[in-house]
């Protein structure tokens, strides 16, 4: 029965070279040249071999003459791969038949047929993977392969199972690494590594070993060709009971490591630290940190060993901690990480560049969760959103609109948060003090633990000068502070996500259908320079800009 | 009142006077006299019995069971039957209701199954108390008077005809002039009849005539004086009248033929008068035409000339000129209204500014009590239009997916203001002879424009220049419009007259390919001259077209700018402001667009072009409205440029420099706040600046600046303005490059300034200017100002210790925020607590709907109950009725048997009797034989 399962792959394999080369192989009997006669001999000078083979022991010579056939792929493609699948064919019925397996009992000459014949079996193991660098070949070359494997899976070993042929494998899977041909590989992972989860297996030991031996010799290429198979596997099972499909019969023990979900994260965890052991180069760090929550972490059985890549990350400052943020917060979610100060940390993410920054949605989605606990003290609560309103003062209108009902949010969350909006002087005194002499804010921009800023001494002033902004629905936005807090809570998503490009497409997307105002008075001067005798003054634009009229 | 009922019976007939005590036959005889004279006494009596009739029968009245309310319990007036506790009049309201059904219900019950019957119409035929004679009579008299037409026949007042119409030889009776012998003349009928061509010298015969009549009477008159006062005969009182109507009949006659007289005049005058009305010198070729026109006239046929005559009068009613103008105003009454409508539109800003909705009614009514009637066509077109942002108004803060304005009604523009008159490139409308076409050639009409235009030049009152440009031109040029379109003429500087007015931006540029730019904005007067929309009903879309490609070609000139051009494109940018005037929505779509075009293409890399756009965008529009759709988008450009773009080259900074200057003017009044600008400023101080500074100096984005943009020995530069070129990339010589960096430095150092100045008042300016501060510090360090001129190093100081100032100014004014001294929310309450006048039987439900519904629903409760009553008193009516027929009947079969019975019982009596007689007879006669 395997052997006929082995057959309908060969088979499949065939079938797909034929509909890929189906067309040109009808142009050419078409045209009927010289060359057509050329291939239909060898063909036919193939099958011939592969027949004779059949028939008799005697002719087993004929598998190094296909063999050298099939190395000569570079030559003549078609019958490389004419000569690698009846290759496989009669390797697979070989296998079958148990020509391979060396016996104690077997006779001297039977051995050194075996041995000869597993000899042969390695030369076309190579050729086919020597295949793998092809464009042409590459894709029925993997196909082979596989059948090969499958085939050598169940007929090498002596036992009654399957034992997965773990070198062939790796030499698979390491000559995928390097195969130039990108496709191939996106190939064996959606034909493979998604289907059958003994093959996700053998390719994250297969990984990990080719990482780990060749430690120093890994060049950045091979390690983003590491890295992208690592990251398109994503779907993590989530129970023993999922594992279910197998490429190659799976074990009949029920401990077997391919049945347990915990060998396969720790193969994946294994696979992942490897790659990372080598080092990541920044880009590939953002990478990482934003596949970080949704298909990494969840590979790892033990996710501290993350703790330390997600911290340096984070530490290290810029958009990069930025994204580490998500991985961290997985870890505090899932892993009951304890992240020693942790909002000292996220206070010190609020610079500058923040409300400026690409992933500013991102950021304020998590920042949202991280404060959104009504058991925060209100102080420090108060100290972000004193920050982040004074960061309002240089950011673009995109990002005060998220803002302001955020902090709405919040102080609807932490009522004692809403001093920062009005506060009474208590006494006469200090009325009067601060009459005389007035307020001093004394909220400490340059102190890092927010609970030490004073910030919940201080007032929004920025949020009310943001009333006055030149954007109207950032203005109207910015007074719901100023109005009463009727609402219970603003959605932030309606908020988030604008941009200049956003809000400009909302205002020209409306037509103009009622006549817009026009200034009443026709200005004497717009460029030029008024007159020095009148009484008009120059505008600022004329007084500051040279229109060559002096 | 004790005693029995008969007693009280008694005390009350005695009251009413009804009873009393024996009358002696003297008295009777009084009373029974007393009672003739006055027949109303009976009708007292009666009713006085029979109120005393009711007041004794206890069933007459339903009555509360417990006696009538104390006053204290009912609000009803004291006296009022309900409050006495009657309630209803059963026996009275049954009469009522069986009387009805007998009346309605009965009919039916007998017509039912009947099929067919007469109505007898007959009057007084179903009235029983007529006699015969009695209804013949009533029905001659009906009769009589429907035949008889007229109402009165002695009627004077009514009609010519003395007696019923034509009735010889369809003649008048009295035909006077013809048959004055033939008939006997009435007296009076003289002066009847008025015709035109009466001769004189029977009319002074007649008045001969009348006098001595009126002297006779006189003279009777005075012979009665002297006896004492006789009374007239009826006959003379009628004869008096008929004089008196008479003579008022003529005297109306006599003023009829007086206005026709007129009017026949004015008719003849007609043409004349009108030729007056239009103050036009009919052409010498009309002249003799129109001296014949009473001949043509004539000559027409009837209908021609009606038609004329409507078309007149049609014309006369629309033109303006019939109607009064306002009076000329004195210059101080002028300046004064001037002075009003300028504070009106300043508050309107105002008001705008703040994002206020301005009522539009309030603002229609305004406009209509300006503009007059005559334009509410245009009042109505306006008001058309809804609320463009109506629509997403669900959307809280306009945000939704694509961000627009919250709570930005639209408001109202200054043509809706009715300032188009302010707009004084237009061509006065009413001066405009909008009906003269009739008569109206080519040749006229531009007559009509040169002289609108002297009009326009004389009733001017404005100093724009353009104006002037314009009307001179128009006076000097009175020809040239004659000639306008045969003859391709130009003026000494080559400027051609005439235009096609320029659709698309393509022929606008063929149009002016051989003109000097210079020349443009004269090119442009002429056009918006030639193609007035009074002038052709197209015009107006041309025009609004022309404005929109005028738009488009002050960008392409601000691509190819000479820094000499600049005179004319302000020209250009104003003359676009003028015609926003008048075609606001198509001005402010060209501009739109561009900003788009902007926004698609070139969001980061602005041009000299786009700069002078959004220049033209803020003196065109108030940039100081809460909301305004032109300005809003170009701010939002502006604010994109300089907040994304991260500078390169220096002619990054200068563009950038541009538009912060921009952008601070656009905020010159309003004051909002634009943090791009102090992004932008800063980041380049920081960025030219020689060395970087240690320290983080504010929270603004820092962007690495490029290689070479560092200022670098230039203390020997002199400080210049920066111009247009500069915000060209080109390739600059060392010394230019220095010397640009210096100037992008102070221009920028100087928009600081500008901006501390117009945001001084803002209540965080310490924590946004504070940065700025240390930046200008750090500029002026020895490390940096080094590389600088000394002369900008001073300004620098300048700057510095101004804002020095202004911050120390804005700590002392700041307050701590009270932003919460709202009144306290209510909570909603429902019900009133209170109500005064409380009528328990009322329900005081605050739920409309619920109230009216269960209003309705107690309705009809009532009505079914009612109408469930009537059905079954109705049924029994009806069973009494069948009852009564069916005894009815019973009782006639009964006496009908019975009669039967009767007969047959005396016919079989008499047989019996005879029987019996025969039987004696026979026994008899045997007992005789025997």
């Amino acid at each position: 029965m395997a052997a006929a399962v082995a057959d309908s792959a060969v088979k499949t394999a065939v079938k797909r070279k034929r509909q890929e080369n189906g067309d040109t192989g009808k142009k050419r009997r078409k045209s009927g040249s010289g060359g057509d006669g050329d291939d239909d001999d060898l063909k036919t000078h193939i099958q011939k071999l592969e027949a004779e083979i059949q028939e008799s022991r005697k002719h087993y010579n004929n598998i190094a003459t296909l063999a050298e056939l099939a190395q000569k792929h570079d030559e003549n493609p078609k019958a490389a791969i004419a000569a690698s699948e009846a290759l496989c064919r009669i390797f697979i019925r070989l296998l079958a038949a148990g020509n391979l397996v060396k016996r104690k009992d077997a006779s001297e000459r039977d051995a050194t047929v075996t041995s000869w014949l597993r000899d042969r079996l390695a030369d076309y193991r190579k050729a086919l993977l020597a295949m793998f660098r092809s464009k042409k070949v590459a894709f029925d070359a993997l196909m082979l392969a596989m059948a090969l494997l499958k085939a050598e899976a169940q007929h090498l070993g002596d036992r009654q199972d399957a034992v997965f042929p773990r070198y062939f494998f790796s030499d698979i899977v390491a000559t995928l690494i390097e195969s130039p041909v990108d496709q191939l590989r996106e190939h064996f992972s959606e034909n493979f590594i998604d289907q059958y989860d003994d093959i996700r297996f053998y390719t994250f030991e297969a990984l990990k070993t080719y990482l780990t031996d060749r430690e120093h010799s890994v060049d950045e290429d091979t390690r983003s060709v590491v890295f992208e198979m690592l990251i398109s596997m994503e779907d993590v099972p989530e129970s023993n009971d999922d594992l279910e499909d197998f490429y190659i019969e799976p074990p009949q023990k029920k401990k077997h490591p391919l049945r347990s979900l915990s060998q396969h994260k720790k193969q994946a965890q294994e696979a992942w630290l490897a790659l990372f052991h080598l080092g990541l180069s920044k880009e590939q760090r953002k990478k990482v940190l934003e596949a970080m929550a949704t298909s990494i972490a969840p590979w790892f059985t033990q996710p501290e060993l993350l703790m330390d890549f997600l911290t340096d990350c984070y530490n290290s400052g810029g958009s990069i901690s930025l994204l580490a943020l998500s991985g961290v917060f997985y870890l505090i979610q899932e892993r009951n990480l304890d992240y020693p100060e942790f909002f000292t940390k996220l206070y010190s993410l609020l610079d500058a560049d923040i409300l400026h920054s690409k992933h500013r949605s991102r950021f304020f989605r998590l920042l949202d969760t991280f404060l959104g606990s009504s058991h925060l003290p209100a102080v420090m609560v108060a100290s972000f959103i004193k920050r982040l309103a004074r960061l309002a003062l240089n950011a673009p209108p995109s990002a005060i609109v998220v803002i302001v009902p955020w902090f709405y949010n919040l102080f609807k969350k932490h009522p004692l948060t809403t001093f920062m909006m009005h506060r009474v002087p208590r006494t006469k005194e200090e009325k009067e003090l601060i009459e005389s002499e007035g307020v001093e804010d004394p909220f400490l921009p340059d102190e890092k633990d927010p609970m030490e800023t004073h910030a919940i001494d201080s007032c929004l002033w920025e949020i009310v000068q943001l009333q006055s902004h030149y954007h109207p629905n950032v203005a109207t936005i910015a007074k719901i502070i100023s109005e009463q807090f009727t609402k219970q809570a603003y959605s932030l998503e309606d908020f988030l996500d604008h941009s200049y490009g956003s809000l400009l497409e909302a205002e020209m997307s409306k037509e103009v259908k009622k006549p817009p105002v026009v200034e009443y008075m026709i200005p004497k001067k717009i460029f030029t320079k008024a007159a020095p005798d009148s009484e008009e003054k120059d505008s600022l634009l004329v007084s500051l800009w040279d229109f060559g009229s002096s | 009142m004790a005693g029995s009922q008969l007693k009280r019976l008694k005390a009350s007939l005695r009251d009413q006077g009804i009873i009393g005590p024996q009358q002696s036959k003297k008295q009777k005889r009084k009373t029974a006299e007393e009672l003739k004279a006055k027949p109303d006494k009976r009708l007292q009596r009666g009713e006085a019995l029979a109120s005393i009739r009711e007041q004794f029968n206890p069933f007459q009245f339903k009555t509360n069971a417990r006696g009538p309310k104390f006053d204290v319990t009912t609000n009803k007036p004291a006296g009022d039957k309900a409050a006495m506790g009657i309630k209803g009049r059963p026996g009275v309201a049954k009469a009522v209701g069986e009387q009805r059904r007998r009346e309605t219900l009965l009919l039916e019950m007998q017509r039912r199954n009947k099929v067919g019957g007469l109505i007898d119409r007959r009057f007084g035929e179903d009235d029983p108390n007529l006699s015969l004679e009695d209804k013949m009579i009533e029905r001659y008299t009906r009769e009589q008077q429907r035949n008889h037409k007229k109402s009165s026949m002695f009627d004077l007042e009514e009609g010519d005809e003395p007696m019923g119409g034509l009735t010889h030889m369809g003649r008048p009776l009295f035909d006077d002039d013809d048959d004055d012998e033939a008939h006997p003349k009435d007296d009076f009928d003289e002066e009847d009849l008025p015709s035109g061509d009466e001769s004189d010298s029977s009319r002074a015969e007649r008045r001969r005539l009348k006098r001595q009549r009126l002297e006779e009477a006189a003279e009777d008159q005075q012979e009665e004086d002297g006896q004492p006062e006789r009374k007239k005969t009826k006959k003379e009182i009628y004869e008096e009248i008929i004089a008196k109507s008479k003579a008022h009949k003529f005297e109306r006659q006599a003023a009829k033929d007086e206005d026709n007289e007129l009017r026949e005049e004015l008719d003849t005058a007609m043409p004349e008068l009108q030729a007056l009305l239009f103050q036009r010198q009919p052409p010498p070729a009309k002249d003799g035409k129109d001296t014949r026109e009473p001949v043509i006239i004539a000559g027409k046929d009837k209908a021609a000339l009606d038609k004329d005559y409507d078309i007149r009068v049609k014309q006369l009613a629309a033109d303006t000129r019939a109607q009064p103008a306002e009076r000329t105003k004195t210059e101080e009454e002028q300046a004064e209204e001037e002075a009003t409508r300028l504070k009106e539109l300043e508050e309107k800003r105002l008001r705008r500014m703040r994002g206020e909705t301005i009522e539009e009614d309030e603002e229609d009514e305004e406009e209509e009590e300006r503009r007059g009637k005559g334009k509410k066509k245009k009042a109505d077109a306006e008001e058309q239009p809804a609320n463009p942002f109506d629509d997403e108004e669900e959307d809280e803060f306009g945000l939704g997916k694509g961000v627009p304005g919250k709570g930005t009604k639209y408001r109202p523009t200054a043509t809706e203001l009715g300032f188009d008159d302010e707009d004084d490139f237009l061509i006065d409308d009413d001066l405009v002879a909008s009906g003269s076409e009739l008569e109206l050639d080519s040749d006229d009409m531009e007559d009509e424009e040169s002289d609108d235009e002297d009009a326009g030049s004389e009733s001017g009152s404005d100093d724009d220049e353009f104006v002037k440009g314009i009307l001179t031109e128009a006076v000097t040029k009175d020809a040239v419009f004659h000639l306008a379109d045969k003859a391709k003429g130009s003026d000494e500087n080559g400027i051609p007259y005439t235009f096609p007015c320029p659709q698309t931006h393509e022929e606008m540029l063929k149009a002016f390919e051989r003109l000097d730019v210079t020349k443009l904005p004269v090119a442009v007067q002429r056009i918006r001259a030639l193609y007035h929309p009074k002038l052709d009903s197209k015009n107006k879309e041309r025009l609004g077209k022309f404005s929109q490609v005028l738009v488009q070609h002050v960008a392409y000139m601000g691509d190819r700018f000479e820094p000499h051009w600049f005179p004319t494109l302000e020209n250009l940018c104003r003359h676009i402001h003028s015609l926003a005037k008048s075609f606001p929505i198509e001005v402010a779509k060209a501009y739109r667009a561009h900003i788009q075009e902007i926004e698609e293409q070139r969001p980061l890399g602005l041009t000299v072009g786009d700069l002078l756009v959004l220049t033209a965008i803020g003196t065109t529009f108030p940039t100081s409205d809460h909301f305004h759709q032109v300005v809003t988008p170009a701010m939002l450009a502006i604010g994109r440029f300089l907040g994304q773009k991260i500078p390169q080259r220096l002619s990054d900074y200068a563009t950038g420099t541009y538009l912060a200057i921009l952008a601070l003017q656009y905020q010159q009044f309003s004051k909002r706040y634009v943090p791009e600008l102090m992004n932008f400023c800063l980041n380049t101080l920081c960025s030219l600046a020689h060395e970087k500074p240690l320290e983080k100096l504010g929270f603004f984005p820092v962007h690495e600046p490029a290689a070479g943009v560092q200022i670098k020995g230039a203390s020997k530069t002199a400080v210049r303005q920066l111009n247009c070129a500069d915000c060209q990339q080109q390739p600059l010589s060392p010394a230019a490059e220095s010397s640009l960096k210096v100037a992008i430095i102070s221009t920028t150092v100087a928009i600081l300034k500008a901006a501390a100045e117009t945001w001084h008042k803002l209540s965080a300016f310490h924590e946004t200017f504070l940065p700025a501060l240390l930046v200008l510090q750090h500029l002026n360090s020895p490390p940096n100002s080094a590389h600088l001129p000394p002369s900008l190093a001073a300004k620098l100081a300048d700057a510095a210790s101004t804002l020095a100032r202004h911050l120390q100014l804005a700590r002392l004014a700041r307050r701590p925020l009270e932003l919460h001294h709202h009144k306290p929310l209510a909570i909603r309450t429902y019900v009133p607590k209170f109500e005064d006048s409380f009528d328990p039987n009322k329900h005081y439900d605050p739920d409309r709907e619920r109230a009216e519904l269960a209003k309705l629903k107690a309705e009809h409760k009532r009505e079914r109950k009612g109408a469930l009553r009537e059905l079954r008193k109705d049924a029994a009516f009806m069973q009494r009725e069948n009852l009564r027929v069916k005894k009815q009947r019973d009782e006639a079969y009964e006496k009908k048997y019975k009669r039967l019975v009767a007969e047959i019982q005396g016919e079989e009596g008499r047989a019996a009797n005879e029987y019996a007689r025969e039987k004696e007879a026979r026994k008899r006669k045997a007992a005789r034989g025997r």
